[in-house]
């Protein structure tokens, strides 16, 4: 059993907090901050189509660039397929200097599912160039080990659709993603409450990755501060052990006595 | 390359099975219909219907609550900005609703590529990465290779280039996809054939199939995003309505990867003085908006300057979730002052500055840069 006492290492790197912070869909760039800094990550992701050196007001880039102790990923949202997402992170890469990239990968800009061919392809020629990937996937089983195969750094399968607030529809799925898995498993999209974050990390998640929920929520910064417990709390249980579950009671005489 | 997607004497459109609005018209929706419709995880046509009906009007503020709280959730507290540039005032084209017009009396203009390039400066220099560029219908002034060297000298100075021009083949889709243009916006006016037929009177829009067909040509083509919407006033609207709803769906079922944005435009006065014969008031067009948002939780909804400075204030976020602003609808206009005749007169005349600090005391941030370069590759 993994236990998450250590901090989250992510490609040599080493992070002590386990929870990730989106940042789209906030309502201005002071909000954005005031929720990073109250949720106390120590990695962010940032879509390369809303980094702006041209206009400052409208960059999303240099606002985080600046903060001390978090670290930028660009995402590649937007992209159809592998040739443009890896077009996207080698720009990301050079503008933020951030050797850490999420592919996202979703040809369907209504419904935003990952598509897991592109998004292979795209993970295993960015590995190889020296990239820190985490793909953002489907919560399929099989892709996830072969993307570890491919040098990713981690996984990201989806809880639920992106920005859909339907919890870890997935669980089933990410439960054998996490029994096999070398590398650390990430639940990407779909949480809307700390509690779902603190399942996800009872069920042996390694971190959490939440936007929506946060950006979205009556009070974003107290919100992150939310997620950052569930996601410790979480991460606590799992370390103290949880009690198994049984389907049956466990008789005080039991039934095989007469074998004794 | 073929462009001959044009019938000269084409005969009334036809609607065809999967466009067709009237299964839903004739049902009398109740006060529990619009309340099913309310809390519907899976909306289809009756629901669009029911919160289209005049059953739902007491309940504006209920749809205004649910449509805030689905735009909230797939857009966040952000509104997406572009802004158009109208490259030409030549039309063939007879819409008995528009100030372009082929037999307006009003003076024509195209710009010339150097006046192209000041224009595109000048937008630049506001801040915007979206830029819509128009025309009329096909005309020597304005025709693909025209629009194809503006859309290639446009890519160069901004991120996301759209054009919303004369309908084309897929092929002539393709070379302005390849010149660096993601988008099409192309509006069916009115999805009633025979009014349809009345209101184009003369020329190559006459052609109702070869219309409603575009989008769907522009998606074959290479472009990743279309435009739809129905020119309200032209017609009944629920019906209109409808049958827009039922076009975005069809398009989205036969183009999976491409995107769609809805608009709801209304008819305005312009100098031929034509009067809608089916009008909105702001309250049909919120119902509509609010209607569309709980129906189709993921597509864009876009709202222009053709409405006035309070509608937008008050409609921004509940819905709506990207907007034009500091528009001129005059042939260039912005590297200089432009000349008095626009294709239709703005309602919300405000500058970026006044309307951008609008959103941000609504806690909407203004989104100019929201696509990169980067995803410019043709399928």
């Amino acid at each position: 059993m993994k236990l998450a006492t250590e901090n989250l290492k992510l490609g040599g790197h080493e992070f002590s907090s386990r929870l990730i912070l989106g940042t789209g869909k906030f309502s201005d760039t002071e909000t954005m901050i005031r929720a990073i800094e109250a949720s106390g990550t120590e990695l962010v992701t940032v879509a390369l189509r809303r980094f702006n050196r041209e206009k400052p007001d409208d960059d999303l880039c240099a606002p985080l660039a600046k903060l001390k102790n978090v670290r930028l990923m660009p995402n590649t949202s937007g992209a159809m397929n592998a040739n443009e997402a890896v077009r996207a992170a080698q720009l990301g890469r050079e503008l933020s200097g951030s050797p850490f990239v999420k592919v996202e990968i979703h040809p369907n800009p209504h419904h935003l599912m990952p598509d897991a061919i592109e998004t292979y392809a795209a993970a295993k020629e960015l590995a190889a160039d020296g990239f820190i990937v985490l793909p953002y996937i489907p919560a399929d089983p099989v892709l996830a080990k072969k993307l570890e195969d491919a040098g990713c750094a981690a996984v990201m399968p989806l809880g639920a659709a992106i920005g859909s607030g339907g919890g870890l529809s997935t669980a089933d799925m990410i439960k054998l993603i996490i029994r096999d898995s070398n590398i650390p498993v990430i639940v990407d999209a779909g949480l809307r409450a700390p509690s779902e974050a603190a399942r996800a990390m009872e069920m042996g998640c390694d971190a959490c990755l939440v936007n929506s929920a946060i950006a979205a929520a009556g009070d974003p910064a107290a919100m992150a501060r939310a997620f950052a417990l569930g996601v410790e709390t979480g991460a606590a249980a799992r370390r103290a052990g949880l009690m198994p579950k049984s389907e049956v009671a466990v008789a005080s005489s039991p039934l095989t006595s007469f074998l004794s | 390359m073929s462009s001959t997607i044009i019938n000269p004497q084409p005969a009334i459109g036809t609607v065809p099975d999967w466009l067709d609005p009237t299964p839903w018209l004739d049902t009398n929706y109740t006060a529990a219909d619009v309340r099913h419709a309310l809390g519907s995880e899976t909306p289809d046509e009756s629901t669009l219907a029911a919160l289209l009906s005049p059953a739902a009007e007491p309940f504006l503020e209920a749809m205004a609550a649910r449509a805030q709280a689905i735009t909230r959730r797939h857009f966040g507290r952000t509104i997406q900005l572009y802004i158009p540039l109208y490259l030409s005032s030549y039309c063939s084209g007879g819409c008995a609703y528009c100030g372009f017009a082929a037999d307006r009396r009003t003076e024509r203009h195209a710009l010339g590529f150097d006046a192209v390039e000041k224009e595109l400066v000048a937008i630049k220099a506001m801040g915007f990465e979206e830029l819509l560029l128009l025309t009329g219908e096909r005309s020597s002034h304005a025709d693909l290779n025209y629009l194809r060297e503006c859309v290639e000298r446009s890519a160069r100075h901004f991120h996301n280039i759209t054009i919303e021009v004369f309908p084309m083949a897929a092929d002539e889709y393709r070379v302005l996809a390849e010149a660096g243009c993601t988008g099409v916006t192309l509006y069916q006016e009115t999805y009633d054939p025979e009014i349809y037929d009345e209101m184009h009177r003369w020329g190559p829009k006459k052609n109702f199939d070869a219309r409603l067909d575009a989008p769907s040509r522009a998606l074959a083509g290479g472009l990743r995003f279309a435009g739809l919407g129905a020119l309200l006033g032209l017609a009944d609207p629920r019906s209109d309505m409808l049958a827009l709803y039922r076009h975005a769906r069809h398009l989205q079922k036969t183009h999976w990867k491409s995107g769609l944005s809805l608009s709801f435009p209304r008819i305005r006065t312009e100098q031929g003085g034509f009067v809608p014969t089916h009008p909105v008031d702001e309250k049909m067009l919120a119902q509509i908006i609010f209607a569309f948002r709980i129906c189709l939780p993921d597509v864009p909804l876009n709202l222009s300057t053709r409405e006035s400075a309070a509608f937008r204030d008050g409609i921004a976020g509940l819905g709506v979730n990207k907007m034009s602003i500091a528009s001129k609808t005059t042939v260039g206009g912005y590297s200089d002052g432009g000349s008095d005749e626009g294709q239709f007169d703005i309602s919300d005349s405000r500058g970026l500055k006044p309307f951008c600090d609008m959103l941000r005391s609504k806690n909407l941030e203004p989104v100019y840069k929201n696509w990169d370069a980067a995803y410019r590759s043709v399928a």
